[in-house]
């Protein structure tokens, strides 16, 4: 059929967009009346609970008091936070002998300082960064905190690691403000660069135990004295637990999961049903399993603190949760991958270590950070079996006699504490998985 | 195709295939393989010799994948013997390492490695299972680079090249491991046609340099360009096999008639 068009088209304003607030509004928050209601409704709920928060937690609340009767003279609607803040150190530290608290604040800033450098530019090395931090980090900062008497190989340990964070704070100086990597600096300044590769090792390796050797007798005149693991306590548990965890539970959830998936029939049904019987018990049953059960199984005379047992029951408990992870990651990577790999002579471990498990690793980074969090929250539970947390003394402050009954806030507290660390851990795996993004399609 | 480069290069071709004759690289005698119940290769004798570049077609299904796949041992073949640069595959982990090392592959779907760049996906197997310094690792990638005429793409991530540009990465990738055969798996048929000349020419140029070759391919002038011998394969069996133009202008079995009949 012909066409003629007779009338030209008028030109009309634009509809209102999503580029303006009004046409935002209008989309989103008022597009029929059942939504503009919702909307109401909602603004109205946000607006009174704000309110009340507010008035209860800052315009009317107390600060400085002696004790919560003192709060109630002064204002009896407000929250009474002199009480927290008067339990600050026991809420952080726990029971740990106020005169050490330094050492805890030392093991801070250490492993401040060693894992600074995996977010510093230029810096070269960071897998051995984060490889030593999970590896050599816990014996210091263990013995740091413990203290006593150490034996041989806590010694080796220790020299280990302090060996490790004095290189890497160097590589990480050189990275960043002149280039390059500790070994090449060590090497040019000492003009052998023009030597064979050989030579050079050599020089290093020498280099290294000369330091080791150094290190290992001024460290042997240096002991703290003993703080029993019974004075641990607060956040500062929380994060030794949550630590010794995260950091344990990701190669083991490796581990366990390759083994699922091992040709060998041994290992394969031996690393499921730990899985399997792991991934069907509560948490809490492991727990109460390890602190009961646990020294059965050990030799006579053989006695594993407390501590270390829930420590060991928290890490297989959350490597069989991480494996179950780590399984769906590696089969959500195509066989091609596995067949690239082989072509170019690649064998099992390093077809798994440079080419599946980083892409399924990073395919997997939200679900890692989220079992991460379950983790750090989970250690609450700890306080059932008799353990200090962070929770446990944070419901004490109402039985402590100034503060009698002081509830509300020590939970408000408590819970604003793991909002600021679970939100803060979930947001830095967005970034995380923005940034290790390479644009691939599949 | 007349002027005086390519007809040199294919006297060049003709000497080094003559040369090479005697030495043979690859053989296969009675090689069978089951999926399952499934008889997929049946009793397939071949025989490849150094420098020799072979074409192997037929319908789909028909087994071309796997029976190059038996020979780096993506697959795993049941009855017979495979014997590649003069190692048996068998069960030994160590025999199987090593002819990887030997036999380079390209894939349909490339294979790359995305999380890896260019240069990174080139370096990895020169530098993990060579052992060569990574400098020189380097420089003997960006030296493929070149002969496959992307070096400006080496810091890319494979999944911000085209399709061909990719696929001549995953060449390069093979070659930086300086093997002594080439295997490939219908290395266009995944590619836009604009895109499929600029790899089929990157093979063109691998084959002067008098590398074995063995190609799966359905690209019939290909083929007859570089192919010393054309296989055509279907059901398992190897059912015709001959020199490229007595195949394709002469071809005396059925199947195969009805085959390029309808390829053609
Ligand atoms: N892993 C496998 N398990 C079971 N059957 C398979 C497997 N791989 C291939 N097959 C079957 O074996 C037969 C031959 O497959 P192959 O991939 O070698 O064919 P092909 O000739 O390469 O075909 P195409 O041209 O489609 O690539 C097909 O029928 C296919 O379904
Ligand atoms: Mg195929």
């Amino acid at each position: 059929m012909a066409f003629v068009k007779t009338t030209p088209s008028m030109a009309r304003k634009a509809p209102l967009s999503e580029g303006t607030l009004l046409g935002w509004l209008r989309l989103n928050l008022f597009a029929s009346v059942f939504n503009s209601i919702l909307t109401v409704f909602v603004l109205f709920i946000i607006f009174f609970t704000v309110k009340a928060l507010w008035i209860w937690g800052i315009a009317d609340a107390v600060w400085v008091a002696d004790t919560r009767r003192e709060c109630f003279n002064i204002n009896i609607n407000g929250a009474c936070w002199a009480g927290i803040i008067a339990w600050l150190d026991g809420i952080f530290y726990g029971r740990y002998p106020r005169d050490e608290l330094w050492r805890i604040n030392l093991g801070g800033i250490m492993l401040f300082i060693w894992m600074a450098p995996l977010w510093l530019p230029r810096v070269q090395g960071k897998i051995l960064v984060g490889l030593s931090t999970v590896a050599l980090y816990p014996f210091l900062a263990g013995y740091l905190f413990a203290g006593g008497d150490k034996g041989v190989f806590m010694q080796i340990m220790v020299t280990a690691a302090i060996v490790a964070l004095a290189a890497n704070i160097a590589n990480a100086a050189i990275g960043f403000f002149i280039n390059g990597n500790l070994p090449d600096f060590i090497i040019r300044s000492i003009r052998q660069n023009e030597a064979p590769e050989a030579r050079q090792r050599n020089i290093l390796l020498a280099i290294l135990a000369a330091l080791f050797i150094a290190v290992f007798v001024w460290q042997m005149n240096w002991t703290v004295e003993v703080v029993s693991w019974t004075r641990w306590g607060g956040l500062f548990l929380t994060f030794v637990i949550a630590g010794i965890g995260i950091a344990s539970a990701l190669p083991g959830g490796i581990l366990l999961a390759l083994g699922r998936r091992s040709k060998l029939t041994v290992i394969r049904v031996l690393s499921t049903s730990f899985i399997e019987v792991f991934r069907s018990v509560p948490l809490i049953t492991v727990l109460f399993m390890a602190t009961t059960m646990f020294p059965l199984f050990m030799p006579e005379g053989f006695v594993l603190n407390k501590l270390v047992q829930v420590i060991i029951a928290v890490c297989l408990f959350n490597a069989c949760y991480l494996a179950e992870t780590v399984r769906a990651g590696l089969q959500a990577i195509p066989n091609g991958q596995y067949e690239g790999a082989h072509t170019i002579g690649l064998g099992y471990w390093k077809t798994m270590g440079l080419i599946i498990m980083p892409q399924a690793l990073k395919h997997m980074i939200p679900n890692i950070v989220g079992s991460f969090i379950g983790l750090l929250k989970d250690t609450t539970l700890v306080s059932i079996i008799g353990l200090f947390d962070v929770l446990t003394i944070l419901r004490s402050i109402s039985k402590d006699g100034p503060w009698l009954g002081l509830h509300q806030e020590a939970l408000v507290f408590g819970a604003m504490l793991f909002f600021v660390l679970c939100f803060a851990m979930s947001k830095y795996s967005r970034h995380l998985e923005a940034k290790l993004s390479t644009g691939h399609k599949n | 195709m007349t002027d005086t480069k390519t007809q040199d290069a294919f006297k060049a071709r003709e000497q080094l295939a003559s040369a090479a004759s005697s030495e043979v690289i690859i053989d296969l005698n009675k090689v069978n393989k089951w999926f399952g119940d499934f008889h997929v290769l049946k009793d397939i004798d071949l025989i490849v010799h150094k420098g020799e570049r072979i074409v192997i077609c037929g319908p789909s299904g028909s087994g071309k994948s796997t029976l190059i796949r038996c020979i780096n041992h993506l697959e795993e073949h049941q009855e017979g013997t495979i014997i590649v640069d003069g190692i048996t595959l068998d069960k030994n982990l160590k025999h199987i390492d090593h002819i990887r090392t030997e036999v380079g592959m390209v894939f349909q779907s490339f294979n790359l490695f995305p999380h890896l760049s260019v240069l990174e996906n080139l370096t990895l197997g020169p530098i993990w299972v060579r052992k060569m310094p990574k400098s020189e690792a380097r420089a003997n990638a960006m030296k493929y680079l070149e002969r496959v005429k992307i070096p400006e793409q080496a810091d890319k991530f494979p999944g911000q090249l085209s399709g061909g540009q990719q696929q001549r990465v995953a060449i390069a990738r093979s070659l930086c491991m300086n093997p002594k055969i080439m295997l490939f798996d219908e290395p266009t048929s995944a590619l836009d046609p604009e895109m499929i000349k600029e790899v089929l020419d990157v093979m063109v140029e691998l084959a002067d340099t008098g590398m074995t070759m063995i190609v799966v391919t359905h690209e019939m002038g290909f083929a007859k360009t570089i192919a010393d011998r054309v296989i055509f394969m279907d059901e398992g069996d190897i059912v015709e096999e001959n020199e490229p133009n007595a195949f394709f202008d002469n071809p005396r079995h059925e199947r195969t008639k009805l085959f390029l009949s309808q390829i053609l």
